[in-house]
């Protein structure tokens, strides 16, 4: 057993020394799954078919960005996807009463932000366990929604600004892939070039000793939190607008979308490490082989499976890399 | 560490140490919830429906044995919501086929085994985080029996006495056999953690690895065990469950994984691992078991019951956290 | 005089049959629906309680959430409680077969909403392979008239029920009486919600948008469809948006505000809550019933929704004259049955 193990090992060294790099393996594996998809179906490369999939990448990489954070600053939130859903009802109901754009985006980012305030408290203010405490307010939104609105909430104002919000352009660029692109690099220049950036890290890895170093930990993890429910507080407002109404049932699944896209972009679910630029390959990847299962016209139960078996085996090509370099 | 202190303090008054035991959160939590529903929600307090509540209670409970164990050992496993689903299919299937409830149950626990010698092998040997293997597997083996089944619930055509004896049939006419095998089971495993060397390594291996490893615990074995427990036994949740759906259901288990953490976390046992008994996971399911229960007897709609239950899982997860904080005056 | 005598006698005679009806009403009617947050359910929940009031007759509902093991429990509880007859809507036919046996044993009757199972007394529903039928020789007329006799149809569907897979082929079906050439360009799985319609209509109309007739299982996977539409930036000028429930407020807004959205398939939900009742009672009092009470149904066209139902800017109300006049078919075309072959 063990001299497998030991051969096993060898092999495996080598192999990683090949790869170099998790985000290097995501990157190969996302072009050759646009390589592979575009040989067996030329549609997939067509204008319409790429602004499909980088405006569903949009909605994602919003939330992915300040989930990114969170998980390396070591908490995860699990609310995020009944979030998206109330954050459409409140939103488009403000704008039916005010029939202003504004206060329909104000009141939908207080709202969520809200939302992100209070999971904040309750990691570490209560110090509930994330995964716990944020399954707990995923519950309490989920019936939330419906003592808020039984029914969808209709688009009454037809304002044609906030139509735009969804499926306008801005150049050849659809608008909510614009709003990705910038909280994308906002997330990123924080993570990477400020100290917030850096104590986040520092939470993630060890946050005794960052403790006793006297920074104030839990204020970090509260503030990456609200910027979680901020950044669901746009996609929520752009779900709306896609769909027209604020929708109850909407985001159901839409956290694990999103864990799954942060973890296979190389984030450590245990805090300390990871990075906004391997979401984004993370989220891309995920979103290509939904998107390609659909134009190859496979069955569109796969678009479980696959991504399944992706996630576990980046983690492992990650893992070698890491013992590598280790 | 409380422990020292107490001991050079001589031995605490007996009222100190039941506080100070971490089910008794939970214990009190579950005694105001019995009486509260008593007084309040129509044929609560009654035989029938406490037994009732036991045989609901049984599917989270044998499961939650699993998840607890996994937990103590340092790691979690969520793919037990998709495995309850993948286990029916080999049950029913070959129960169809054969008449034979016992070969049934050897294919569904067969791959309830591969199942968990998988997620074993990924975390434990290969040294993969256990959440994203779980999660990677929970999305694989959803969509595995999507695919196979092609999205119908397969019937169970046999009606085999047995088989619908463990949905129907009742020890001595009051218990139901589901919650016998739940409490057989328990019993087993609460031995087994409290006396039998295993149990004492799972706590090492949780608690503190390089001490168990330096105390000559094969670390990696102990875990890759756990995982394998965890996933026959939700294999036997996954068996009732069928029993009492008389059919293998393709969207079985949806959101399971989500109500199994929660009662072990409300337990009192410890995500981080080494803390924690299946005492305090069996309070962790009643709770919420008899908390559904009651707020079905007042009739209340979804919405609140949601509301109501998120709100107890956080309040009953961050007493138990100020409790310990308490204990270990930090 | 004669006559006098006879009517009289006549009608002391339904007298008596209707106080000895009233005296044989269920005391207490439990309802286990499987989705009562869904609009759907609001208005089936609606017109029984509405109906249960008229007859004096306490209706009690437990919602599954979709959740086959919960719906079980509930059951079960009601059950232990004693009701006078149980009403199930499944969430699975298959997963309640060991309810109805556990019923039988308690004695209690028991009305399946939606979906037939094995071994029931009675069902109310709707003829699914119907609606999708007729709303589907609609769209053909449609078609004919406004789109050059031309149809190539997007499914927005939902293969996980057998109830939506006949919705889909009744309306392809319905669709080649009048347009023997129509073809089914795109089969999706849009998940029943409206996000997930959304996303994977998007990634079919990048593929191929050569299609003129959205049809979609229910409101929200039409809507989902037009919206994806509306996203790629097409216009709606020789498109048909086909919906199919009328469960809210979603359709009605839809017909005012899409230029599309012309053809509804309502189902009427209060209706079928209303059936069900009176099924609930004639079970309770071993009345014969047949296998399948049919819950009627209607293609809408345009502004005809005004016929059904009003609406007041925030809730709508259904005009019972009108959905009481409608004569439901005795029997299916096509039933969940003729899939299995």
């Amino acid at each position: 057993m063990t001299e497998i193990l030991r051969t096993g090992a060898s092999g495996r060294t080598s192999f990683a020394s090949l790869t170099g790099s998790g985000q290097l393996v995501l990157g190969v594996l996302l072009v050759a799954l646009c390589l592979g998809i575009s040989a067996a179906a030329p549609q997939f490369y067509s204008e319409a078919n790429i602004i499909a999939i980088l405006r569903q990448c949009a909605l994602v990489l919003i939330v992915a960005s300040g989930m990114t954070m969170l998980i390396i600053a070591a908490e995860v939130d699990l609310s995020v996807g009944a979030s998206l859903a109330f954050v459409g009802c409140v939103g488009m109901a403000v704008l039916n009463a005010t029939d202003s754009l504004a206060l329909g985006l104000v009141s939908a980012l207080a709202f969520a932000g809200a939302v992100g305030l209070v999971n904040g408290i309750v990691v570490t203010l209560l110090r509930v366990n994330s995964l716990i405490g944020t399954i707990g307010t995923m519950m309490m939104l989920q019936g939330g929604v419906y003592l808020f609105t039984r029914e969808a909430v209709q688009n009454h104002h037809q304002l044609a600004s906030f139509t735009a919000l969804g499926a306008g352009y801005w150049g050849p660029l659809p608008i909510p892939v614009i709003f990705a692109v910038a909280i994308f690099a906002l997330c990123a220049v924080t993570l990477r070039f400020t100290t917030i950036g850096r104590y986040l890290y520092a939470v993630g890895a060890n946050e005794r000793a960052v403790r006793l170093s006297g920074i104030r930990s839990a204020r970090l993890k509260l503030a990456a939190f609200v910027v979680t429910g901020l950044c669901v507080g746009v996609a929520g407002l752009i779900l709306a607008s896609l769909m027209n109404a604020g929708q109850p049932t909407a985001g159901r699944g839409f956290e694990l979308t999103v864990i799954a896209a942060v973890i296979l972009g190389g984030t450590s679910l245990t805090g300390g490490s990871g990075s906004l630029f391997g979401t984004l390959l993370g989220v891309l990847v995920l979103k290509v082989i939904d998107n390609g299962i659909i134009i190859l016209g496979w069955n569109q139960d796969l678009q479980m499976v696959v991504p399944g078996i992706i996630i576990i085996l980046a983690s492992y090509f990650d893992l070698l890399r890491s013992r590598h370099h280790a | 560490m409380s422990s020292v202190t107490d001991r050079a303090l001589g031995p605490p008054p007996v009222w100190r140490r039941l506080i100070g035991r971490q089910e008794t959160a939970a214990f009190i939590c579950l005694v105001a919830l019995l009486v509260f529903f008593s007084l309040t929600a129509d044929n609560f307090f009654s035989t029938r429906n406490f037994t009732n509540v036991l045989g609901q209670a049984s599917l989270t409970l044998i499961a939650g044995i699993g998840c607890a164990v996994v937990f103590i050992s340092g790691e979690v496993d969520i793919s037990i919501g998709s495995l309850l689903a993948t286990v029916a299919l080999p049950l029913i299937v070959i129960m169809n086929d054969t008449n034979s409830l016992l070969l049934g149950v050897a294919g569904a626990m067969a791959v309830g085994l591969a199942v968990g010698v998988i997620n074993g092998f990924l975390s434990a040997y290969l040294g993969i985080n256990s959440l994203i293997v779980t999660l990677g597997m929970m999305f694989t083996l959803r969509g595995g029996v999507y695919l196979y089944t092609g999205q119908r619930a397969i019937a169970d055509d046999a009606g085999l006495d047995s088989f619908i004896a463990l949905s129907d049939g009742r020890l001595f006419d009051v218990l139901p056999y589901s919650a016998v095998i739940a409490i057989i089971l328990l019993g087993v495993f609460v031995y087994v953690l409290r006396f039998r060397r295993f149990g004492r390594q799972i706590y090492a291996v949780g608690g503190n690895r390089e001490v168990a490893r330096l105390a000559g615990y094969d670390v990696r074995r102990v875990k890759f065990t756990c995982f394998v427990i965890s996933s026959l036994l939700a294999t036997c949740s996954g068996i009732i469950l069928a029993a009492r759906v008389g059919s293998a259901q393709h969207i079985a288990g949806l959101n399971f994984e989500f109500q199994v953490v929660a009662a072990t976390v409300l337990g009192g046992v410890s995500l981080s691992g080494g803390i924690g008994s299946l005492g305090g996971m069996t309070l962790g399911v009643l709770i919420l078991q008899f908390l559904s229960n009651g707020l079905r007897g007042l009739s209340l709609p979804t919405e609140w019951q949601l509301v109501i239950t998120g709100a107890i899982i956080i309040a009953a997860v961050a007493l138990d956290e100020l409790k310990r904080r308490r204990a270990h005056g930090d | 005089m004669a006559l006098i005598t006879k009517l009289l006698m006549a009608s002391a005679a339904i007298i008596i049959a209707t106080s000895a009806q009233a005296a044989n009403m269920p005391k207490k009617i439990g309802y286990v629906t499987n989705y009562a947050t869904h609009e759907w359910y609001q208005n089936v929940i609606k017109g029984m309680k509405a109906h249960a009031k008229e007859l004096g007759i306490e209706v009690e509902v437990q919602d599954a959430n979709l959740d086959i093991a919960k719906q079980v429990s509930a059951a079960e509880d009601f059950i232990a409680k004693g009701v006078d007859v149980l009403i199930l809507t499944p969430v699975n036919e298959e997963g309640v077969v060991p309810l109805l046996r556990r019923a039988k044993a308690a004695k209690i009757p028991v009305v399946l909403e939606g979906n037939p199972v094995k071994g029931m007394t009675t069902l109310v529903a709707i003829c699914d392979y119907d609606t999708g039928y007729f709303a589907g020789v609609e769209a053909g007329k449609y078609a004919k008239q406004k789109l050059a006799g031309v149809a190539k149809v997007m499914n927005v569907g939902l293969p996980l029920l057998s109830a939506t897979v006949l919705r889909s082929k009744g309306f392809m079906d319905g669709i080649r009486t009048e347009i023997p050439s129509a073809t089914l360009v795109h089969d999706l799985d849009g998940g029943g919600n409206p996000d997930r319609a959304l996303e994977v209509s998007a990634a079919a109309l990048a593929k191929n948008a050569d299609i003129n007739i959205i049809y979609g299982i229910n409101d929200s996977s039409a809507l989902g469809g037009l919206q994806a539409w509306k996203a790629a930036g097409k216009s709606q000028d020789n498109l048909l948006t086909v919906g199919t429930g009328g469960e809210g407020l979603a359709f009605i807004n839809a017909i005012e505000k899409e230029p599309s959205y012309r053809i509804e398939a309502a189902m009427f939900p209060e209706k079928e809550g209303f059936t069900t009742i009176d099924a609930a009672v004639k079970v309770f009092n071993g009345e014969p019933v047949p296998e399948h009470i049919v819950s009627p149904t209607a293609p809408i066209i345009g502004d005809s929704w005004k016929t059904y139902y009003s609406y007041d800017g925030t809730t709508r109300s259904i005009k019972w004259d009108a959905v009481n006049a409608l004569k439901p078919p005795a029997k299916c075309m096509e039933t969940s049955a003729d899939l299995k072959k």
